[in-house]
């Protein structure tokens, strides 16, 4: 659990972040949401001590951070940003393993865990191990990037705008990633970006902040329901919400499911249980039909969903 | 390795060509009665006979036809055929010495004429475009110097070119060159090792301490505009005085001449290549991989030595290289106050207007600045990043 408490930071006059309280709990994404210069990115540097916090607390596990060494409480917290930082002499193979090597893990202990991330987030053990950075694509970078992060198995992850860079469908690719990743290991994460669809899509909680404030800090449902002030109201868009809301919820928990799921013939475009409501009616709206059958990830129909069903769903 | 075979090349003809009209045109070489005199000059046909301007003629003609050509293998024979031929090159003194040189007269020799460096020079240059084109690894390329050097030396050594002047003034002098060698890379490398900690130190105080940056740039490359033989001499006074205050001094050799002004001087002109390059190299370590560093964990230390350091070697190399090869150079000049080195002849050879004199001083400097320019570039280009 991290807990920001009357938390502010100047730089000169200017003040960043304006005595700002948060609560993440374990296990929890948090999202740190706004425009350029809002004061998201500050108050993530705050929490692993990269900046100093000019007045407030910043608690981690109900331990003050200024307490633990920096390194140390740095160890601790994996950090994935925007630009990768990959170090360009090193292989993606030591650039992972760089926090196992600070911590003095044996070497095949590294190893097994690179190759272990390397697996997970997508990428080939033997044949990108040995690749350098700059052999990379963007794509690839950031997944290396975010690998680098949970090396050393962190209790914490802290990420900048990771995917800031990326274009459209590598983004896309990499948040269905990071959902799956978190559902795998549950870490407590600070997540910030500016883009809200982002955040809809991977927070537990969203904070939106505006000029150094937090503004609203709630579930990406009550956000999109109930947003606090015209800024938020903005920020979500007020033309596709309810759109938004859809996509909030998936298919499997609005579906009238089958007493027995039942292997049908593959079909190339199907509806899944985890997709959300949003694809659903878009796929509804394409077929012009008013029911589609519903198909697990190992490709059984387990159920069927009509429109009544997901209009009253997302309502 | 892959050889493109697209167009003809157009560089090596008009190379071959240069190379032609100047074996014909000036001389190959020179015969003199003694050291001072200018002597007589021999062209191609003359100094060698029509076996030499045959041999030299067709090698050039086969080299056009080779290049024009589409062949795949063209650049591999290419390489084999200039390798050979400039491995070969100084057996055309040896005919011209049996030829032309009088057999009575101990003090005839016989000196390089403008054809014979002009041959060597354009052998050299279609020898690098090949070598480009053909995309040779580091290894062939080295190879294929040393082959060239060591091929020079064995010639140089042997009987038949005893008579060469270069020769004549180095086995007058033998002693005096391997002292020459030793003092001039001793000077030189000492400068470079010397002027490199120092720079190391003060681009670190830089890097750290902003407000320094202006101040000690300013002072170094102050340093560099003053004319090195200004500041050769403009040690004298100060050194001189040092060492008559303090007799100890002089035990260790420190004088107003000899190798402690050159020394200074030459720490004082290595700075600036330096300095600038190894801070240059430390504040262009991109800010997010430091950042990164800082954030997964990574103390000050760790980021500096792990991170910064070997991003940064490149460049600080290259400043090594730059200052390595300047400092050859100037203690060439060096030997104006006494410091010894390879400059001594070039000044002694001047002095008593004896050219080839003259080449002994500087034709090894040259070398010696080649030399580390190669070994550096390669040390530079293995730690690149690949």
């Amino acid at each position: 659990m991290i807990e920001l408490k009357g938390v502010t930071r100047r730089f000169g006059d200017a003040v960043a972040v304006d005595n700002i309280d948060l609560t993440i709990e374990t296990g929890e994404v948090c999202v740190l949401v706004g425009s350029s210069g809002c004061g998201k990115s500050t108050t993530l540097r705050m929490i692993n001590r990269l900046l100093p916090r000019t007045s407030g607390e910043i608690l981690v596990d109900g331990e003050d951070i200024n307490n633990a060494d920096p390194e140390a409480l740095r160890l601790n917290m994996g950090y994935a940003i925007q630009s990768t930082g990959l170090f360009p002499h090193w292989t993606v193979a030591r650039n992972i393993g760089v926090v196992p090597d600070l911590l003095k893990w044996p070497a095949r202990k590294r190893d097994e865990r690179v190759s272990e991330l390397l697996t997970l987030l997508g990428l080939d053990p033997a044949a990108d191990a040995i690749k350098y950075p700059h052999q990379l694509s963007g794509g690839q970078a950031q997944r290396v990037g975010v690998a680098r992060a949970l090396a050393g198995d962190p209790n914490i992850l802290l990420m900048d705008e990771p995917f800031g860079a990326l274009d459209a469908i590598t983004r896309e690719n990499l948040q269905q990633e990071m959902l799956r990743i978190q559902r795998q290991l549950n870490k407590t994460t600070v997540f910030v970006t500016h883009d809200i669809d982002e955040a809809l899509k991977l927070a537990t909680r969203i904070a939106v902040m505006d000029q150094g404030r937090i503004i609203q800090h709630d579930t990406p449902e009550a956000i999109l329901r109930r947003p606090a002030s015209a800024f938020v109201e903005n920020l979500i868009g007020k033309g596709d919400r309810g759109l938004k809301l859809l996509g909030l919820r998936t298919v499997g928990d609005v579906m009238a499911r089958h007493a027995l799921p039942s292997q049908p013939e593959p079909l190339a475009e199907v509806l899944k249980e985890t997709d959300s409501l949003r694809i659903a009616l878009s796929i509804m709206v394409w077929q012009n039909s008013g029911e589609l059958p519903v198909f697990s990830e190992a490709g059984e129909a387990v159920g069927t969903v009509t429109r009544e069903q997901l209009l009253q769903g997302g309502a | 390795m892959p050889v493109s075979t697209k167009p003809p090349n157009r560089v090596i003809p008009v190379l071959a060509l240069a190379a032609f009209a100047c074996t014909w045109l000036l001389d190959l070489g020179v015969v003199q009665p003694n050291r001072i005199v200018s002597g007589t000059g021999y062209g191609l046909y003359a100094a060698t006979g029509w076996f030499g301007a045959v041999v030299v003629s067709s090698l050039l003609a086969v080299v056009i036809v080779l290049a024009t050509k589409l062949t795949p293998k063209r650049f591999g024979a290419l390489i084999l055929l200039l390798t050979t031929a400039l491995m070969a090159q100084p057996l055309l003194l040896e005919v011209f010495a049996l030829r032309k040189l009088p057999e009575d007269s101990a003090y005839a020799r016989i000196g390089l004429g403008a054809g014979f460096w002009c041959l060597a020079f354009f052998l050299a240059l279609m020898l690098l475009e090949t070598l480009g084109r053909f995309k040779a690894s580091r290894r062939l390329q080295f190879s294929v110097v040393l082959l060239v050097v060591v091929s020079w030396w064995f010639c140089a050594s042997r009987e038949g070119l005893s008579s060469l002047s270069l020769i004549r003034e180095y086995a007058n002098r033998a002693d005096q060159f391997s002292q020459a060698l030793t003092t001039h890379l001793s000077l030189s490398l000492g400068a470079v090792a010397i002027s490199a900690v120092l720079a190391f130190g003060l681009a670190l105080a830089m890097v750290r301490r902003e407000r320094l940056r202006r101040p000690l740039l300013g002072l170094v490359s102050f340093m560099q505009t003053i004319p090195s033989l200004a500041l050769f001499g403009l040690l004298i006074a100060p050194l001189g005085a040092l060492s008559a205050a303090y007799p100890f001094l002089q035990t260790l050799g420190i004088r107003g001449i000899g190798w402690a002004p050159a020394m200074l001087a030459l720490i004082a002109y290595s700075l600036l290549p330096m300095v600038r390059n190894t801070y240059v190299a430390l504040m262009e370590v991109p800010e997010p991989v430091v950042d990164a560093g800082r954030g997964m964990g990574m103390n000050e230390r760790q980021i500096f030595f792990k991170v910064k350091l070997p991003l940064a070697l490149p460049v600080i190399i290259e400043g090594v290289r730059i200052t390595t090869i300047q400092a050859i150079g100037l203690t060439a000049v060096a030997a104006l106050i006494g410091a010894g080195g390879f400059g001594t002849f070039i000044f002694q050879g001047l002095g008593q207007a004896a050219m080839d004199l003259v080449l002994l001083g500087a034709l090894p400097t040259v070398f010696l600045a080649l030399a580390a320019d190669a070994i550096l570039s390669a040390l530079k280009f293995q730690r690149a990043p690949r």
